[in-house]
């Protein structure tokens, strides 16, 4: 991590769920700032920026995907949803409104860290040199646009590479069905999931060890695909 | 106005003499023996008075005894009293005396205007008594109706209504009233215990009405074995009947028939308007009741699943960074602690989730979101979801790179799959293994997950999909609220596939297959939508 330490805000009303938010991070030695409501968040992220914005679905004063869209009306900060089960439209929706990933409580601080890094990474490129993607054995060289496999280059046809570029931006974040389909097939076919439940097919062919458990690629049921960056 | 004041005497004349025809009986001879009985006294009055008073007009007297018997008794014992009071004032008073014939003209003249005026006022008396009869009449049908109406306010339900009908018809008709209920939900007419009660001619007139659904024929019917006259009323309600009535008139004229037919309409029509109010204040309490119901159960959910899964996340969060914290990482002892408390809160979790499953099935009914889903993605996700839990176990996945997509929810599928594996983890010893194998048949995938356990007995195999079943070998060994499979079951219908059981037999093993939708694909996509 670089210093001076990464700012937190955790935007969640219950005080106990915000202690243990702030003992995880900051174990990992980031700055938290809590807010018990979603007007206190928006105006604690308004008056200083932050890093990253952890935020709970339902808030007493206003629902998640509010406080979503009004933070990405003027910032990039990565933001988390902290979401419960059978949700999954509801996950889509904020996914799809700007949020850069989702845990489903009850969760484990280890899973929000891997969600929360992925998406600090992302936001700051260039930072590590080259636009390099690493996926346990795969490599993703998004300015030379070669991928390979334990550093043996593996041809893939344009539409894969795209399909797999659009998940390397977002390297370790869920990225959702209908962005995929929108991003590498235009908005017409947004509707027609199944070519890209082929293409996934066809990729995790190329690129798996296993393609019926795959690691690199996986599938979050439901909602979308995710690099797995800490797979392999 | 002039016709129909002409008409209506000639017709009730003529009706009293077809009635002193037909029911000669003992109601008609009183009165006319006491109104021949009134003349005789008048008779002897005017023999004793008359020699002192020198009437000349005698045969007038005898309108007292015509007055008195057409108010009192009506038209016959006026008739009788007026001819047995011209015969005698011709017999005693009239010259010659003690002679039926009369030789004064004048006292012809007087005779003829002694029966013009007895027909007119005994007529008119007649008139008076029967408007009296008519609005005492119309008093007691007032009272009745209002009676009638006021057990048609309280009624509650439409047996209620059947019986206020019966009651009401009976009492002001007179008449005896069967009903035989009918329409949707109700039984046969020939099951009422008062079919054996009615004519043939009846039975089949009722049964006709049945068979067309009310279409048949509502005209009076006689019964030729007793001559009986019946009237057949369908009682029906928005196009459907819901009961009829056959009504016993005796043997009664046509008039009669008519007159009973309208007091039967009028009650029939205020009674249908009632029975529509109930059945629309009743199907609006039951929406009201079922929709409270509804939103409680739904607050309940809610609020169990906010207010008992939020102490659990905080939990199982604090637990995590516990687990993490270099104090507890280091030691052995207390990182094992931190386990127990983590697997116990995710088995609660895990049995608050069942609940709520549970009861989002029977309160709503679940809604699957269909789309197209990889099978190993779903089972991967339910290995996923379990890894901990099958630490103790060695599962072995047979997922086959190239099966069809399946069309399913694929959420839904994979919690039921997850309950499935646990389902097959709990009951199989540990070391032992788990095979989940998936493969293609016709257009469907299907997903068998084998076990080395106990196995099944007939009796479990067909009760092991039911609520809160559980198999009587196991339910002191194994923990589990018998919800898991019946969850998995409904999860997996609601998304249109089939979940089934087999086992070899108690000992061997037990198989659950889930069998998903496959549908083939549209073959569009190579070319259009390929690598281009």
């Amino acid at each position: 991590m670089r210093s001076p330490a990464l700012i937190v805000l955790v935007i969640d009303d219950e005080v106990q769920i915000r202690r243990f938010l702030r003992a995880g991070f900051e174990l990992e030695a980031f700055t938290v700032q809590e807010a018990a409501t979603g007007t206190e968040g928006i105006r604690a992220a308004t008056l200083k920026p932050v890093d990253l914005v952890i935020v709970d679905l339902e808030l007493p004063d206003m629902d998640g995907a509010e406080i979503v869209e009004r933070l990405r009306s003027w910032s990039k900060v990565p933001i988390i949803v902290l979401s419960v089960r059978s949700s999954e439209e509801e996950k889509v929706r904020l996914l799809e409104l700007g949020a850069d990933d989702y845990v489903v409580k009850p969760f484990g601080m280890a899973e929000l860290l891997a969600r929360a890094r992925a998406a600090l990474r992302r936001q700051v490129p260039g930072q590590q040199g080259d636009p390099v993607v690493r996926a346990g054995p795969l490599t993703i060289d998004l300015a030379a646009r070669t991928v390979s496999i334990d550093g043996r280059p593996i041809g893939l046809s344009p539409k894969e590479y795209r399909l797999l570029q659009v998940l390397a931006q977002h390297a370790g974040n869920v990225v959702t069905h209908l962005h995929l389909l929108r991003e590498v097939w235009g908005n017409a076919h947004s509707d027609d999931a199944h070519y890209l439940r082929i293409f996934v097919r066809k990729l995790r062919q190329k690129i798996e060890k296993d393609p019926t458990q795959p690691r690199i690629l996986t599938t979050e049921l439901g909602v979308g695909y995710r690099l797995s960056v800490d797979g392999g | 106005m002039l016709a129909k004041a002409i008409h209506a005497p000639a017709a009730q004349w003529s009706r009293a003499l077809e009635l002193a025809r037909s029911k000669w009986d003992a109601a008609q001879v009183a009165p006319i023996a006491v109104s021949l009985l009134i003349v005789a006294v008048v008779t002897v009055l005017l023999f004793v008075a008359g020699p002192l008073l020198d009437l000349d007009h005698a045969a007038f007297a005898y309108l007292i005894p015509v007055i008195i018997a057409a108010t009192r008794w009506g038209v016959t014992p006026a008739i009788v009293s007026g001819l047995a009071g011209l015969a005698a004032s011709a017999f005693f008073f009239y010259p010659p005396i003690y002679d039926i014939r009369v030789a004064n003209p004048a006292h012809i003249a007087d005779l003829i205007l002694f029966v013009v005026v007895a027909v007119v006022t005994g007529q008119l008396a007649n008139r008076v008594r029967e408007h009296v009869k008519a609005a005492r009449q119309r008093e007691e049908e007032t009272k009745a109706l209002y009676f009638f109406s006021r057990r048609l306010a309280v009624a509650s339900s439409p047996d209620d209504i059947h019986a206020a009908i019966q009651d009401h018809l009976s009492t002001t008709t007179g008449c005896r009233i069967v009903l035989f209920a009918a329409g949707a939900g109700q039984a046969h007419p020939e099951t009422s215990p008062q079919w054996s009660r009615v004519p043939n001619t009846v039975q089949r007139a009722v049964l006709d009405i049945f068979d067309r659904g009310g279409e048949g024929r509502e005209a009076p019917l006689i019964d030729r074995e007793t001559g009986a006259s019946w009237l057949i009323r369908i009682l029906s309600q928005r196009k459907s009947i819901v009961g009829i009535k056959a009504i016993e008139l005796g043997r009664v004229s046509q008039q009669s028939v008519d007159a009973i037919r309208q007091r039967v309409d009028t009650a029939l029509v205020e009674a249908m308007a009632t029975l529509e109010r109930i059945d629309v204040a009743h199907a609006i309490g039951e929406a009201r009741l079922r929709s409270e119901a509804e939103t409680l159960r739904e607050a309940l959910i809610g609020s169990v699943s906010h207010e008992l899964r939020t102490p659990l996340a905080s939990i199982l969060g604090s637990t995590s960074v516990l687990a993490q914290a270099p104090g507890v990482a280091q030691d052995a002892r207390l990182s094992s602690l931190v386990d127990v408390i983590r697997s116990e809160t995710e088995r609660l979790n895990n049995d608050i989730q069942n609940l709520l499953d549970a009861s989002r099935i029977s309160s709503a009914g679940v809604q699957a979101h269909l789309a197209w889903a990889e099978p190993p993605d779903i089972a991967n996700a339910a290995l996923a979801r379990l890894h901990r839990r099958l630490e103790e176990h060695h599962i072995d996945p047979r997922l086959a790179g190239d099966l069809p997509l399946v069309r399913v929810d694929a959420v839904l599928i994979e919690q039921a799959l997850s309950q499935i594996i646990d389902n097959a983890a709990k009951y199989s010893p540990p070391g032992s293994t788990i095979t989940i194998a998936a493969r293609a048949v016709d257009a469907t995938v299907e997903i068998a997950v084998s076990d080395e356990g106990p196995g099944l007995t007939a009796d479990e195999q067909t009760r092991l999909f039911e609520r809160f079943y559980r198999g009587p070998r196991h339910q002191v060994a194994v923990k589990g609220s018998g919800l898991g499979l019946w969850i998995a079951h409904a999860f997996i219908v609601a998304s249109g596939g089939q979940l089934e059981a087999a086992s070899e037999g108690v000992g061997r093993g037990t198989t659950l297959t889930v069998r998903l939708p496959a549908p083939p694909l549209a073959q569009a996509d190579a070319s259009e939508n390929g690598d281009a």
